[in-house]
Parts: C-alpha cells; sequence; structure tokens
C-alpha cells in the first residue's frame, strides 16, 4: 500500500469520526487537492486490498470496516453518535476502535427479537447470554463480505 | 456473522436457511476479539495487518483450527 493509499485511508477514518459518514471521492480529492479521479482508483486500491469496502461498480463507501454506510440491524451507540455496525463481529468493534463504551441495539437472527449488548471499560457489561455466529470459514471471508 | 438469543434460535436458524454450523462465540469472546481485531484501526499510523498477525490475534484468543485458517 502506497503513501498515497494510506493518506486517503487515513482522511476516510477521520472523516468518519469527525462526519459521521465517509466521504465521497469528490470530498476527498478537495481535501488533497488531487483530481477525483487519481482519487478514485486509490479507493479502488483500498477496497481491493480489503481496506474499506465499495459499493459494487461504485466509487461509494460501504464500508470502512467496522463502521458501515448501508442498514444493518446493530445500532451502536459509542464516541457520541450512533452508527452501523456491520456483523456482529463489527459491531462490538466499534466501542473498541473508538476506545471507548458503547450500547449495542441489534435483533436475534432467527426471531427478529431485540437485543442489548453494553461495553464498559473494554468489558461486556450486559448481553453475556447473546451467541454470535459466524457461519463462513476464515479464509472465505473476503470471498463476499457482505455475505460474511 | 449475526446474533442470536439462544442455542435453540441457533439452530432454528441454521435448519431453516439449510446452512450447515460454522463457529458459535459468546457475546463476551466476541467482545473480546473485536476489541483486539478493531484497537488500532484508527491509528494515524495504521498499516495493513499481515495475514500471520492476523492469525497470531486469533491463536491468542484461543480460535484455532481449520475454520479460523486464514490460509
Amino acid at each position: 500500500m502506497d503513501a498515497l493509499d494510506l493518506d486517503v485511508r487515513r482522511h476516510v477514518y477521520f472523516s468518519v469520526v469527525a462526519n459521521g459518514r465517509p466521504p465521497t471521492t469528490a470530498d476527498t480529492a478537495l481535501a488533497f487537492g488531487d483530481e477525483e479521479a487519481e482519487i478514485a482508483d486509490s479507493y479502488r486500491r483500498l477496497h481491493d486490498a480489503h481496506a474499506l469496502v465499495l459499493i459494487p461498480g461504485s466509487t461509494e463507501i460501504w464500508m470502512a470496516n467496522p463502521f458501515c454506510f448501508a442498514p444493518t440491524p446493530h445500532r451502536v451507540t459509542a464516541g457520541g453518535r450512533t452508527w452501523t455496525g456491520t456483523c456482529a463481529w463489527d459491531a462490538l468493534g466499534i466501542p473498541g476502535a473508538l476506545h471507548g463504551d458503547g450500547d449495542i441495539a441489534t435483533e436475534c437472527a432467527c426471531c427478529g427479537e431485540s437485543l442489548r449488548l453494553a461495553v464498559h471499560d473494554g468489558d461486556l457489561t450486559d448481553g453475556a447470554e447473546v451467541l454470535c455466529h459466524i457461519l463462513v470459514p476464515a479464509r472465505r471471508w473476503w470471498e463476499d463480505i457482505g455475505f460474511t | 456473522m449475526v446474533y442470536l438469543r439462544s442455542e435453540e434460535h441457533l439452530s432454528r436458524w441454521l435448519d431453516d436457511n439449510g446452512w450447515e454450523p460454522g463457529a458459535t462465540l459468546g457475546a463476551a469472546k466476541m467482545n473480546e476479539l473485536a476489541r483486539t481485531w478493531w484497537w488500532n484501526r484508527l491509528d494515524p499510523g495504521w498499516r495493513p495487518r499481515s495475514l500471520d498477525d492476523a492469525q497470531a490475534i486469533l491463536t491468542d484468543l484461543g480460535l484455532t483450527g481449520e475454520f479460523w485458517a486464514l490460509r
């Protein structure tokens, strides 16, 4: 990963934390004083390197894991905002990434019943009875990250 | 990677969808994994994690065996 891509990735994540949403390629091009096409190429390389996930066929950011920008059942309140977690793993990862406490409002994949989890000082303080299931073996996680 | 309220609901969810079981973790273990995995994601000096380093995180948490093999 070259220096531009690392800088672009850092800008994306800092923008997510500052604004609650990812920057468009136009936003990032403006911030860097670069051509939008060059930034779009960088977004694609970051996607290929699994450092971001783009909506298929676009340069719009779908995931800057653990943060997700499309609807999921996982709502995470942490760091003064409510975020969307990509999956069970990422929802718990948001308090971790923000180095703070968090509350997760989610649902049972089977019946849709509401579930709540809480993290305080790094420990799970609510929801210990909840199970997390991973269907896809680790070596295949990136074959279809949306399903994983 | 989903949440389920009980083993019974996990079994029903797998049966309803015709899926083979993968790996199940309690939420406390998943929190431990998630916190470790994502802890440095916002570090200004973040660099891509090697597969060996990623595998070491899983191993250190006792997540070993074929299911957890990254390569």
